[in-house]
């Protein structure tokens, strides 16, 4: 009877074994890999990321995956790796992916790791005498401005932050005709806080009247803000464009808040337009206006929004990137027709790659985004301000006054 | 006036700063080990405190900070038992590398506690300012810098004026000798760890309410912190310590009035002249022990 029952129970095994191998050994994956900061203070923006990238996965494999060249349905698999938001880390991470089945990644978070690892892809496509690695990134994250120029492998889906302050600065005028003097502060060690400030606000502001009264800088992990807010204090500027991540954004509104530094208006660094801001220092950045290419203005953003939560992330302007991203590439990688096998797959990612630079337009959670020529992106936009605990539309230029 | 201010900011920030490396030159002291971990300790304390006060909303902020302090005491305890007790003293390294791994498991738990991000913590009195002439200061750093000092002199008078004190001072002159007089090594050395654990927690709690803020970030900033205030005051030193973090802290402040990103530069440049000029420190000797 005991042998009789081990023999039925192995066959049962062998069995079910001849039932579902074949069908593992056919189902073909496209690995997507993210890559961001997951520790440090950046931290949320990976976890965002990522949670946005797994939620859009999970949305695609529901619907059958992605179509291949002979028409099978591919499986999307991500993976995340923690750069910590340190260059080498990030090099490292893409040089492991690019000799692996990975067909691209997305990320980083942190310019300083764009820049450097988009100098390690190869410049010019077709350039044989270029080793650089030929392995396309699709960025989500890093915003400061014009990195995806290094190579023709980098892509961004990025806001386009000189023209979202220079139409921030163009609204401020018209509608609050009182404001003239403008002062800045940003995080001196860290590359986006610093362009915010330096090449974006400060060269749009004068522009349309605003006068540049003076600067302030800290480090990205300060906490004590007590000898810049006094400089703010001294100077009294009508506005303070606080150029900094949320950690910082808070620490600094808290100490004006003590030092009784009330400005007309803050503007905030597009990255702190999140819920880390509001759950920081919701009472101390009321009233503050920040320009974004993500709000739940619509159904489809908010479903999004959802989503992403469910995977313990929060929708932001770059989380709903990398979400934006994974829907590209599954159109991008269909139309390319690729194969989806390891011994094309240098190939497949040669025609993700044109596909990618191919794209004129893409369509985005709040509408259209247009491809520029040097792989970057001009996304829609609208400007948020902090109400009530809440980042609440002011102004969406698609619906005037 | 400009740097007057800023260097009156930094005194008085610097308190926590001495009081953390009275935490690391009193373990340093007793064992002449130096306890990596500590800091790290420290700012997991108050985190225990920061979720004591989620639960209990009306928690006033000086019981906030007893919570603080009592949490690293016992975490101090903890290290004690897992970094140096079972450890063998005799290998200079092996305390050392388990105080690393001790910091870098602290950091981690406390990343994970507050999911990475910076959490707020109560203000002692947010927003309360003296303005004495041209003089701004900020009420709650003046509270930091007497909390400090009185945290301090209790703790000389712990040192100098009971048992515990004679005994822990007799172990760090001459433990062998201290043991044939009858005192026991491990519950001395025990009871050190504790008292800079509550020292320590103290100062964590500090740090987080004048920022009202507390970041995973933090422990190994005031490691390197202490670990400056130490070398700088002489290992071993308390009134050392003392002077060196309202040193390091006005530096800071000082130099950040002409440039922020130099700051951290200056602060080891100091380090370097002492380990050059007067290697053992402001107050430190070289060969305290015999």
């Amino acid at each position: 009877m005991k042998k009789s029952a081990l023999f039925l129970g192995a066959a049962a095994i062998a069995l079910a074994g001849f039932g579902t191998a074949p069908a593992t050994a056919q189902e073909r994956t496209i690995k997507i890999a993210g890559f961001g900061a997951k520790t440090g203070p950046v931290r949320s923006f990976g976890v965002n990321s990522e949670a946005a990238m797994v939620a859009a996965a999970e949305e695609i494999n529901k619907k059958g995956g992605i179509k291949l060249a002979d028409g099978t349905m591919a499986k999307v698999v991500v993976t995340f790796d923690d750069d910590r938001c340190q260059a080498e880390d990030g090099i490292n991470i893409v040089r492991r992916l690019a000799s692996g089945d990975t067909l691209i990644a997305v990320g980083p978070t942190c310019s300083n790791v764009a820049e450097p690892l988009f100098g390690i892809l190869q410049k010019k496509v077709g350039d044989d005498k270029d080793s650089g690695l030929r392995f396309p990134i699709f960025t989500d994250v890093a915003v400061k401005g014009g990195l995806a120029k290094i190579s023709e492998w980098a892509f961004r889906n990025t806001p386009n932050e000189p023209l979202l302050y220079d139409a921030l600065f163009k609204y401020l005028r018209e509608k609050q005709p009182g404001l003239k003097t403008i002062m800045g502060g940003k995080e001196g060690d860290f590359a986006h806080s610093k362009a915010g400030w330096d090449l974006v606000m400060k060269v749009a502001a004068p522009k349309y009247g605003f006068e540049v009264v003076g600067e302030v800088e800290w480090k990205l992990t300060d906490t004590t803000f007590t000898t810049q807010v006094r400089e703010l204090k001294a100077k009294n500027p009508d506005v303070i464009a606080i150029a900094a991540h949320p950690f910082t954004l808070c620490g600094v509104v808290k100490e004006m808040s003590r030092q009784g530094v009330k400005p007309k208006l803050i503007i905030g660094l597009t990255s702190s337009s999140s819920m880390e801001t509001m759950e920081g220092c919701a009472r101390q950045v009321e009233g503050a206006i920040i320009p974004t290419t993500f709000a739940p203005v619509n159904d489809e953003a908010k479903r999004v929004a959802a989503l992403i939560a469910k995977h313990k992330g929060s929708a932001d302007l770059h989380s709903t990137a990398a979400w934006e991203n994974m829907m590209i590439l599954k159109e991008v990688i269909e139309k390319a027709g690729i194969t989806g096998k390891p011994e094309t797959l240098a190939a497949d990612r040669k025609k993700v790659r044109d596909g990618l630079a191919a794209l004129k337009e893409t369509q985005g959670l709040l509408g259209v985004t247009k491809r520029t020529e040097d792989r970057e992106a001009i996304k829609p936009f609208v400007f948020v301000t902090a109400k009530g605990g809440n980042w609440v539309v002011t102004y969406d230029p698609t619906k005037p006054n | 006036m400009v740097l007057i201010q800023a260097v009156i900011d930094g005194i008085l920030v610097g308190t926590t700063y001495a009081l953390i490396g009275i935490g690391f030159t009193l373990i340093f002291g007793v064992m002449h080990k130096l306890n990596l971990a500590f800091a790290a300790a420290s700012i997991a304390g108050a985190f225990v405190s920061l979720i004591a006060w989620q639960h209990f909303q009306a928690m006033p902020v000086p019981v906030i900070f007893a919570v603080a302090a009592v949490a690293a005491g016992a975490l101090g305890y903890v290290i004690y038992l897992t970094c140096f007790r079972f450890i063998p003293l005799k290998s200079p390294l092996a305390t050392l590398m388990a105080t690393v791994g001790m910091l870098i498991f602290l950091e981690e738990v406390v990343t994970h506690i507050s999911d990475g991000k910076a959490q707020n913590f109560p203000g002692m009195v947010p927003d309360e300012r003296w303005i004495l002439g041209p003089i701004d200061l900020r009420v709650d750093y003046v509270l930091v810098f007497a909390i400090s000092l009185i945290a301090m002199l209790l703790l000389l008078a712990v040192l100098y004026r009971t048992r515990l004190g004679i005994a822990t001072r007799a172990v760090a002159q001459q433990p062998v000798a201290a043991q044939l007089c009858g005192i026991s090594l491990d519950r001395t050395n025990a009871a050190t760890f504790v008292m800079s654990g509550v020292l320590g927690g103290l100062a964590g709690a500090m740090i987080g309410s004048s920022a009202e803020l507390l970041s995973n970030l933090l422990p190994l900033q005031l490691t390197v912190k202490g670990l400056i205030v130490t070398v700088i005051g002489g290992l071993g030193s308390i009134p050392g310590a003392i002077v060196a973090g309202l040193l390091v802290g006005a530096v800071e402040k000082g130099v950040e009035t002409w440039n922020v990103l130099a700051r951290d530069l200056c602060v080891m440049l100091l380090v370097f002249v002492f380990l050059v000029v007067k290697p053992a420190g402001i107050f430190g000797k070289l060969n305290v022990r015999d």
